[in-house]
């Protein structure tokens, strides 16, 4: 059995393969799965028929077949899935080695519901997911919840982890 | 003092080295000729240049009232230490009659308003460009004296303004450091610049040839590569060639 790129420990063939072929995806998040899965797999036909009509033709093909080939395709994380009637939003983290770099990429992207087909609408990057505060300012609320700031509590060397 | 000025192509053929932008038609018309990409050059609030490049190029908001113009131009991708691929063995320009326009108006240069085309007709270092009395007059009163080409070449880039905008539409709603990437280039002493692939343009708009125009881009892509591998000077042309390449290869055996 071959797992599934997507990282669901689920089969290929129980899990993204048949979406990648055709049948349509039972959630928003199983859509964005198989698409990141045929990003893996370089089967971008199924990423292109995927995107919601109005952005259908703004989608740069030769650029993604050429990000596909570069990139290995280490993770998908779904963080958040919301579905609220037709349309859902789903907020993830990919990881991916380009160029001797490993790139962690947390973005929100946003589906619809058309006849019963999820579609891929729109994707924003939000960076503030990947940023981690690690040090404390002399003036900061000591991270020992005493109330005091830090300089009068605890000091500020403290690294947090 | 009157600001008049002479001027004399001695054809040492040294201003046919490196990135040569263009008009969109140009760079179509020249497909077979240029490996093709998209430079963007942006220009801070203030600059004398500034409303003319907001004109025929785009603004962009930025936050806290500021704003940026937006030169984007196709440009003929080729580093500055290489001839024109039309630059013949007699150090003459091999397609003379059929030229491009930017070539038939230098040294002017459209980009810029007439009043300040004076500062133009300055040869760079390494030119043999005649500017004694003896060569003839060019510039006089702020304005040029022979101005076909140079008007020719503004019309063009006017009438090209709508495409251009809708491209930087489709750039900057679909890359996401592009913004972040034009106000580096901004900060910087020396103008900046940020390079888009042609691929992304064929995309936004539209464009029904891209096929064709993919298949006329991939050998020279190939040429440049070569031309360029091993040198780490040329890394950076070297990568955008070898990406291109990719892209230019899916595209011209692409099912249309």
């Amino acid at each position: 059995m071959t797992l599934c790129p997507c990282g669901s420990t689920r089969a290929f063939d129980e899990c993204c393969g048949p979406i990648i072929a055709g049948a349509p995806a039972s959630t928003a998040e199983a859509l964005m799965r198989s698409r990141y899965t045929a990003f893996a797999n370089r089967t971008l036909d199924h990423v292109e028929r995927t995107h919601a009509p109005e952005v259908r033709d703004d989608f740069n093909r030769a650029e993604a077949e050429r990000l596909a080939e570069e990139c290995e395709w280490k993770s998908l994380e779904i963080r958040r899935a919301t579905e609220t009637g037709d349309t859902a939003e789903i907020e993830f983290v990919v990881q991916f080695r380009r160029e001797q770099h490993t790139i962690t990429q947390a973005a929100t992207s946003c589906f619809r519901r058309d006849n019963g087909q999820w579609l891929y609408i729109s994707n924003t990057l939000n960076p503030q997911i990947t940023q981690h505060v690690t040090k404390v300012g002399r003036n900061d609320p000591c991270p020992c919840n005493s109330g005091k700031k830090a300089k009068k509590c605890c000091g500020t060397t403290t690294e947090l982890k | 003092m009157a600001r008049v000025k002479h001027f004399q192509c001695t054809e040492c053929g040294m201003c046919c080295y490196g990135q040569l932008p263009l008009t969109c038609k140009d760079a179509f018309a020249n497909a077979s000729r240029f490996p093709l990409c998209f430079v963007w050059t942006p220009l801070r609030q203030g600059s004398k240049d500034y409303p003319l490049v907001a004109t025929l190029g785009t603004t962009i908001k930025l936050t806290g009232r500021k704003e940026l113009a937006v030169l984007i131009t196709p440009t003929a991708y080729i580093p500055s230490s290489f001839p024109c691929p039309a630059l013949g063995d007699d150090n003459l320009c091999s397609i003379h009659s059929n030229k491009p326009s930017r070539c038939k108006t230098m040294p002017f240069y459209p980009y810029r308003e007439e009043r300040y085309q004076a500062e133009l007709l300055t040869p760079r270092q390494s030119w043999a460009c005649d500017t004694s009395t003896a060569a003839p007059l060019v510039f006089q009163d702020n304005a040029i004296v022979f101005r076909n080409d140079f008007d020719n070449e503004r019309q063009e880039l006017l009438e090209q303004v709508p495409i251009l905008r809708r491209y930087a539409d489709y750039m900057l709603k679909y890359s996401a450091s592009l913004v972040n990437n034009l106000i580096h280039a901004s900060s910087k002493v020396k103008a900046g610049h940020v390079i888009t692939s042609l691929s992304s343009f064929l995309t936004a708009s539209k464009n029904a040839d891209a096929k064709h125009i993919a298949q006329l881009q991939l050998p020279l892509l190939k040429d440049y590569m070569a031309k360029t591998a091993g040198d780490v000077k040329l890394a950076e042309f070297h990568r955008n060639y070898l990406n291109w390449s990719k892209e230019m290869a899916y595209l011209s055996q692409a099912q249309s």
